[in-house]
């Protein structure tokens, strides 16, 4: 079997839809030869397994982009994995069985001929059922679908002390830690770091908030947490270095993220593969990474509430502890999920 | 769903608390709870507890009332429903406490031990209630955040009093009933006695969104725990959230959830269906979280029958559409006279509007249901009243001071003299909605009683209190005022007297706080195109020959049936006012 993968980014991106793609891929390549055109490469490429073929290079510009989209046309393929919807009209060009992928955002809402172009797709495989249901609003796509959520590679991360050369960095000793990781751009002020601050004033003193990540909403925030007098309570890390993440993550009693916006929230499987207790959203894909409420709390991410009661619990009733429970979205659980699934689709299809 | 009330003697010069007066205004609400009754008096007799019941919510006698804690320190009575009480429960019971009943009102007593007076905003409900703690011997007092549930008290410096209904707190015997002017005044300028007056000067609502304690000093200052004009005011900052879904996705999420919040009962949940777009879209969606459609009941008037106004038979052509088991009950002229003795009877203050939930509420309660779901509020949350389009547009009119004195010369209507008035958002909404103007109110009332009520009330300053902080767009400051004004002031609270007659309990759930905070910058973004994706959310949608038929409102036409003058209005509601305040006393 011939796979075909068009994706954003994978291997040399960072953050979770790369993540994703890369194990999509491991997963793939398992059945057959892989190849991967990327439309970004931002960083150095992680070992690229047997089996895939993975065009770096078509991420240099459009032209590359297309020129190799233009070698691949030439070939044949048994399945085309179409892993973002603006894709769709490359997946087109090679008149082969398709699967849409779908990861959140990027799938909530109807896009530019979006509607017109899914029905041409075969499957659709979605990372989390919220996912799934507001694209099937818009798209009314009638095809087979499949629930492929995120995998967690446990032994990336787990429980440690805390690193001390961060504890210094962030002058962190003596003090209970609150932490959310994620891009702090306007675009994505689902991310939940609004809500966190308003609450942090009514929490006790000797907590404090990690803002992880960079981003250009960070100046607001900064303004946010002055206005509210907390200024000196929360730290705005900016950028972490991906080696850092599994020592960042250990240095929080509670990883919150009352969002709006996941499509399935992998950095909570990252906070609890390092034993951190985790606070996610009841309105968005946090529900199902947190499998309603079994592997964490669930809040209303509009009501501070709710959020500073569940904080206050977490922090009541302190636990380290890696849940059993998180082995549902191991990666030898995924990669078993991912080939059954395409069987079933090929079948389908 | 009860009627409740709550006595403590606070000063030691007061009297103790009679066991007589308890009982006399337990069974002035009998009808909001027959299933159920209770008296608790402390040990010392200064604090007095008394509920009539309706059971819902575990219908065991293990939740009756008034509820007490195995150490007998908290004592509490509850009128209303917790719809989130399952999660409550699990979160205490993370925390070792151990519960003796399903009942929502044990996770009250045990949440308000573990979390105190912050308890009452982890609630998602319809609630007002009273826990004495003889711990700390005080009384902490709370009402839901919209006012769904009715809370008075009356305090007259040595003994605080609170009950669920206006004329049981009269009923102890020990209540004033002197008229207030300003809730007179209130009434004939809006329709229904707007808060904080009730219609008699010793009575006073419990602010909804408030809680507060009674300690041997008396009652403590309210603490607000919400506000409508807070929630949308937080929303302005929130487009990029509204942008994230398509809107007709997220309207039926939400939508979903609360109704599955609200479908929470271990009795058989109906529905009253007209042929609007706000309930039948709600059975819709019923549906589709229970998979299975609810008992639905509309109302037919004989002399509406086979006319335009004549909602009936596409309410029929929906319900069977979506195999709704259906019920369409007749009301006749004759049976609205038969009704009225006992209709003014149950009415707890003067209002003009009513006697549809009456009917409705007689008719499910006929067809066996003890709980209906209602479409109450859609209108005040997806913008769909004239008064989103009209008010805007007046405020812009005056900000031009010639227009605004043309526009009050040209208009036939009686109250276009007060064009003027619409330069202020409070003063184009009383425009509006009000009912007679103040230089009405003397030939009503007499002057010096219309003077001293209008100078109380105070009407245009109180409206406009409800816009702070700014709710910032003009969608958010009318959906702001018609929260705060007409839907607690009139909707809700004559929902409440009007279906618990019948002793049924109407949910609510477009009028909930959570769904508000929610949709708070949806709604500010797309404001009344809301309702067309509302009616789009269901799957598949609500069928076209509903979607666009002309928005008509749900009403008896009692002007008709009554034979009365137009006096200056369209809908004849200012004779039917006068026909109230005659009646109501």
């Amino acid at each position: 079997m011939k796979i075909l993968v068009l994706c954003t980014d994978a291997y040399g991106g960072h953050g979770g839809i790369a993540l994703y793609t890369r194990d999509l891929i491991e997963a793939l390549a398992a059945e057959g030869d892989v190849v991967a055109i990327p439309r970004v490469v931002r960083h150095e490429l992680e070992p690229i397994p047997p089996n895939v073929t993975f065009v770096a290079e078509a991420a240099r510009n459009m032209r590359a982009y297309m020129r190799a989209v233009g070698r691949a046309v030439r070939e044949r393929f048994d399945l085309v994995v179409c892993a973002h919807v603006n894709l769709l009209p490359v997946a087109r060009m090679f008149r082969c069985k398709t699967v849409l992928w779908i990861y959140g955002i990027e799938a909530w809402k109807p896009t530019r001929r979006g509607a017109a172009l899914v029905r041409g797709v075969q499957g659709v495989a979605s990372i989390s059922d919220i996912t799934c249901e507001r694209f099937l609003n818009w798209s009314c796509f009638a095809g087979p679908t499949f629930l492929v959520p995120n995998a967690i590679h446990p032994e990336r991360y787990g429980m440690r002390p805390r690193n001390e050369a961060l504890v210094q960095r962030w002058s962190l000793a003596g003090k209970r830690v609150l932490l959310t990781l994620g891009r702090i751009v306007a675009a994505e002020r689902y991310k939940g770091f609004d809500e966190v601050i308003e609450v942090l004033p009514s929490l006790p003193d000797d907590v404090v908030y990690l803002a992880a990540g960079g981003g250009s909403d960070l100046p607001r925030l900064q303004a946010k947490a002055r206005d509210l007098r907390v200024a000196e309570r929360v730290v705005f890390t900016g950028p972490v270095d991906e080696r850092e993440k599994a020592d960042l993550y250990n240095l929080a009693d509670v990883y919150v993220m009352p969002s709006r916006g996941e499509g399935f929230g992998f950095v909570f499987l990252e906070a609890l593969a390092c034993g951190v207790s985790v606070i996610g959203s009841r309105h968005d894909g946090g529900r199902e990474a947190l499998r309603n409420g079994e592997l964490g709390l669930l809040v209303d991410p509009s009501n501070p509430a709710e959020i500073r009661t569940a904080i206050l619990d977490v922090l009541a009733q302190p636990r380290r502890e890696v849940p059993a429970g998180l082995a549902h979205f191991t990666f030898d659980n995924f990669q078993p999920r991912v080939h059954s699934l395409l069987g079933e689709l090929i079948d389908e299809i | 769903m009860c009627g409740i009330a709550a006595l403590f003697a606070y000063r030691d010069a007061a009297p103790a608390v009679e066991r007589a007066e308890l009982d006399a205004i337990a069974e002035r609400m009998r009808p909001r709870g027959p299933d159920a009754g209770g008296v608790w008096l402390s040990g010392d007799g200064r604090v007095g507890l008394a509920a009539r019941r309706l059971a819902i919510i575990d219908l065991s006698p293990e939740g009756d009332q008034p509820m007490h804690d195995v150490n007998g320190e908290l004592h509490i009575v509850f009128n209303g429903e917790i719809y989130n009480h399952a999660e409550l429960r699990a979160r205490l019971q993370r925390f070792g406490v151990q519960f003796r009943s399903t009942s929502d009102t044990e996770v009250l007593l045990e949440l308000y031990r573990h979390d105190g007076a912050r308890m009452i905003e982890l609630l998602r409900g319809m609630f007002a209630f009273a826990i004495w703690d003889a711990r700390a011997r005080r009384m902490f007092v709370g009402r839901d955040p919209y006012g769904i549930k009715p809370l008075y008290v009356a305090d007259d410096g040595a003994t605080f009093r609170a009950a669920s209904t206006v004329k049981a707190l009269l009923a102890g015997g020990r209540v004033s009933r002197a008229v207030d002017p300003a809730g007179a005044a209130g009434f004939f300028l809006t329709g229904s006695v707007p808060e904080p007056f009730t219609i008699f000067d010793a009575v006073k609502p419990v602010e909804p969104g408030s809680s507060f304690f009674v300690d041997e000093r008396g009652p403590s200052p309210p603490r607000r725990f919400y506000s409508v004009a807070a929630t949308f005011a937080r929303a302005l900052d929130q487009e990029t959230i509204a942008d994230l879904v398509a809107p007709s996705a997220l309207l039926r999420e939400l939508v979903v959830e609360s109704l599955q919040y609200h479908l929470v009962a271990d009795v058989p949940v109906g529905a009253f269906l007209s042929a609007g777009i706000d309930s039948t879209t709600l059975v819709a969606l019923t549906h589709e979280a229970k998979h299975a459609a609810p008992r639905c009941v509309t109302l037919q008037f004989d002399v509406a029958r086979g006319t335009e106004a004549d909602e009936a038979p596409l309410a029929e052509r929906f319900a069977r559409d979506i195999g709704a088991p259906h019920t369409t009950r007749l009301v006749t002229r004759d049976e609205v006279v038969a009704d009225l003795p006992r209709f003014f009877d149950a009415m707890d203050q003067p209002t003009i509007d009513g006697t549809n939930t009456w009917f409705v509420s007689k008719a499910a309660a006929e067809a066996g249901l003890k709980v209906a779901i209602s479409g109450v509020g859609g209108d005040e949350l997806f913008g769909s009243y004239p008064s989103f389009r009209d008010v805007p547009r007046m405020v812009r009119m005056n900000a031009v001071p010639p227009v605004g004195a043309v526009a009050a010369k040209l208009m036939r209507n009686p109250k276009a003299k007060h064009f003027t008035l619409g330069r202020t958002w409070a003063g184009a909404y009383l425009l509006k909605r009000g009912l007679f103007m103040p230089d009405d109110l003397p030939q009503l009332l007499g002057r010096d009683v219309a003077d001293e009520g209008l100078k109380r009330l105070d009407l245009l300053c109180r409206i406009d209190a409800n816009l702070a902080p700014d709710p910032g767009t003009a969608f958010g400051r009318v959906a702001t005022l018609e929260a705060a004004m007409y839907m607690r002031n009139q909707l809700l609270r004559d929902t409440d007297w009007a279906s618990m007659a019948h002793s049924l309990e109407v949910r609510t759930p477009l009028v909930d706080a959570a769904l508000t905070r929610q949709l708070a910058p949806l709604l500010l973004a797309n404001g009344a195109k809301c309702k067309r994706y509302f009616a789009e959310s269901p799957r598949p949608p609500l069928p076209e020959w509903l979607r666009t038929r002309p928005k008509r409102g749900f009403g008896v036409p009692l002007a008709q049936w009554m034979e009365l003058a137009a006096d200056g209005t369209s809908t004849r509601m200012r004779s039917w006012s006068r026909v109230v305040w005659e009646r109501f006393f």
